[in-house]
């Protein structure tokens, strides 16, 4: 399929958004951003990437994107990394951290880093400043994980490279630990022309539905998410039960298992036992990658849960906001920053908290359209990736002004 | 012949400060010695956010205090704060402290409470830009403000106050000087925009002068 253009995107957002975007990058002529990250396929990050890669280049800035090289070893070490830096327990061997340098020394000798901005992706590469500290351009660390509470001895090893950076971008102040340099918000941001988000066909939607089971005969509750205990499934199961006793509804769960997570079978049993055989909960278990299966059953959906008890950022929150789904969200991460109470979806922080919120959205159905018509506007003006290209050109343009407050744009 | 009105529209790029307050005098602190542009970010800028989404609140400041101190009269009292009124961010800031500090004399206790999320304080860099919308004459006026951006409206609505230390916003000021019609631009000055998104404000404004040109 053919990569959707700004043009596409003008018809979503709105042209006045899209106008904005190119008066900012008129004052950015030939200035160059690198992307650097580990993967080219796979993961949010690189999604994402492919995403505003292009729509960059199209505004005018020259954009180009390297991957880092390595083999297992190395990314063995930085999956450990990444996990540390999200708060587990590990001990770090000083021959780990020098191979990881060395995988980093490695990549900077084959990678160029001649652009006006270099955006480092996440901890794999992020190094690769260590053979940089002359540099004339700017580079920033964009960090997309969760640092909340950081393995310490990981985060005093990378700590120090991080401060050699211009600036680090996060994805929330919840993340972000104390540096000595400027730090920027940059929130994650989903794609309303992806498979994943775009308008589906109403006859498609009943298709799949009836495909995998589904009747559509009463409301239809969802939760999509992996199979994990920290997206709290078997609490869903027992709130809806409780709801179940005043409202007549489906319970629809779909997620994937994370293949490296042993811990994701249990769970799996767990749910399975929660729901017994009661024919009105539907459990599917689904490859990620099927991504306009899972729009049509956020679309099909009257209510979407996301019941997390610890959470990253949860762009599923963002993606049924998008579609206009009233959502109940554990207030845990980055869900409180989608989900205003009362005002864009409802916040809850107990099994009793979801079951009362099934009960209301589906006796109120105004006040839940009402809920779901604002949380559109909140994801339309923070959370769609346009909003991600405004950030990047922002970012362009007062790098080397950042302490100023107000920069005047002229011709 | 009037002089031509650019509009000019402004976007801005959130800085984390790494700074937060779980008490009234937390908060209190953060107020008294963050930069300009912090205030800037969590009232003008929270504002323009908030009244998309229909929340009652016009700030960030009073919905903490509301959600993370459930201080439901203090929150009221900075809610009705009305930006419009503030030309300089060093007045505002001052009504906030006021606002703060006389809540110790009716309810002490309050600055007892301790909040389980913290407000967490931000910064800003703002960019203001042109745009390529021009108006000569009410009619191209009328024309711009149906395709203008909600940033470009609020800009010229709200922000404008603080560039020029305005008592009124740019429109008003320009219909009454550039086009000699004082009446409209008296009712354009008066729109109330705590009862309006910034879309219904561009309906409102549109309203007007449809109203204005019907009757003359």
């Amino acid at each position: 399929m053919k990569a959707p253009t700004l043009f596409d995107y003008k018809e979503v957002v709105g042209p006045d958004i899209i106008e904005e975007l190119t008066i900012l990058a008129s004052h950015l002529a030939n200035r160059s951003i690198k992307m650097v990250n580990s993967t080219a396929v796979g993961g949010g990050v690189a999604e994402m990437l492919h995403c505003i890669v292009p729509l960059l280049n199209e505004l005018g800035i020259q954009v180009t994107w390297d991957v880092i090289q390595g083999d297992q070893t190395f990314f063995d070490i930085t999956k450990r990394i990444h996990n540390a830096l999200q708060g587990q327990e590990d001990y770090f061997k000083e021959d780990v951290f020098n191979a990881y340098l060395a995988y980093n020394e490695k990549n900077n000798d084959e990678i160029d880093f001649d652009e006006d901005l270099i955006v480092i992706h996440d901890p794999q590469p992020l190094a690769l400043i260590n053979w940089n500290q002359k540099r004339k351009n700017k580079w920033v660390w964009r960090c997309h994980i969760d640092m909340s509470h950081p393995n310490p001895q990981v985060w005093r090893f990378l700590k120090p490279f991080v401060e050699q950076y211009d600036a680090a971008i996060f994805s929330s102040p919840l993340f972000s630990p104390e540096l000595n340099i400027a730090q920027y918000r940059f929130y994650p941001a989903i794609d309303p022309l992806a498979d994943k988000n775009r308008d589906l066909d109403a006859v498609y939607i009943d298709r799949v539905l009836m495909q995998y089971g589904i009747p559509r005969d009463r409301p239809i509750v969802t939760q999509i998410s992996r199979y994990d205990p920290w997206k709290d499934p078997v609490g869903v199961i027992q709130a809806f039960k409780m709801a179940r006793k005043y409202v007549d509804c489906r319970l629809l769960l779909v997620g994937d298992k994370a293949a490296d997570d042993p811990e994701s079978e249990k769970i799996l049993e767990k749910v399975r036992a929660e729901a017994g055989n009661d024919p009105d909960i539907h459990i599917l278990l689904f490859s990620p990658s099927i991504a306009t299966e899972i729009n049509a059953f956020q679309r099909a959906s009257d209510i979407v849960i996301q019941k997390s008890l610890r959470e990253g950022f949860a762009l599923t929150v963002s993606e049924a906001l998008w579609k206009r789904r009233p959502l109940i969200g554990g207030a845990v991460g980055g869900i409180p920053a989608q989900i205003i109470d009362g005002y864009t979806g409802l916040l809850v922080h107990s099994v009793e908290g979801a079951s009362l919120g099934i009960r209301w959205l589906i006796n109120q159905p105004d006040f839940a359209k009402q809920l779901a018509e604002n949380g559109h506007q909140r994801v339309k003006d923070e959370f769609l990736i346009t909003k991600n290209l405004k950030r990047y050109l922002l970012l362009l343009l007062t790098l080397d002004k950042q302490k100023e407050q107000t920069i005047f744009l002229s011709y | 012949m009037a002089d031509v009105f650019q509009f000019l529209s402004s976007a801005s790029l959130e800085k984390l400060t790494g700074r937060k307050a779980e008490t009234l005098d937390e908060l209190l602190n953060l107020i008294k010695t963050c930069p300009d542009s912090s205030i800037f970010y969590h009232t003008f800028s929270a504002y323009m956010k908030m009244r998309e989404i229909r929340l009652p609140y016009n700030n960030d400041f009073s919905y903490w205090i509301s959600n993370g101190l459930n201080e439901k009269a203090l929150a009221e009292k900075i809610m009705a704060t009305d930006l419009s009124e503030y030309n300089t961010l060093r007045s505002l800031r001052l009504r906030l402290i006021d606002i703060i500090e006389d809540y110790r004399n009716q309810k002490s206790e309050a600055f007892q409470k301790r909040a389980d999320d913290p407000f967490h304080l931000f910064d800003i860099i703002r960019v203001v830009y042109l745009t390529d919308k021009f108006a000569y004459d009410l009619k191209s006026f009328r024309e711009a403000i149906s395709t203008i951006s909600i940033y470009s409206i609020y800009f010229h609505f709200i922000e404008c106050r603080l560039e020029k230390d305005l008592q009124t916003n740019d429109f008003s000021t320009w219909i009454e000087s550039n086009l000699n019609l004082p009446d409209l631009a008296q009712m354009i000055k008066r729109i109330d925009l705590n009862a309006y998104t910034l879309e219904g404000l561009r309906t409102r404004i549109l309203q007007l002068i449809d109203r204005y040109l019907e009757e003359i």
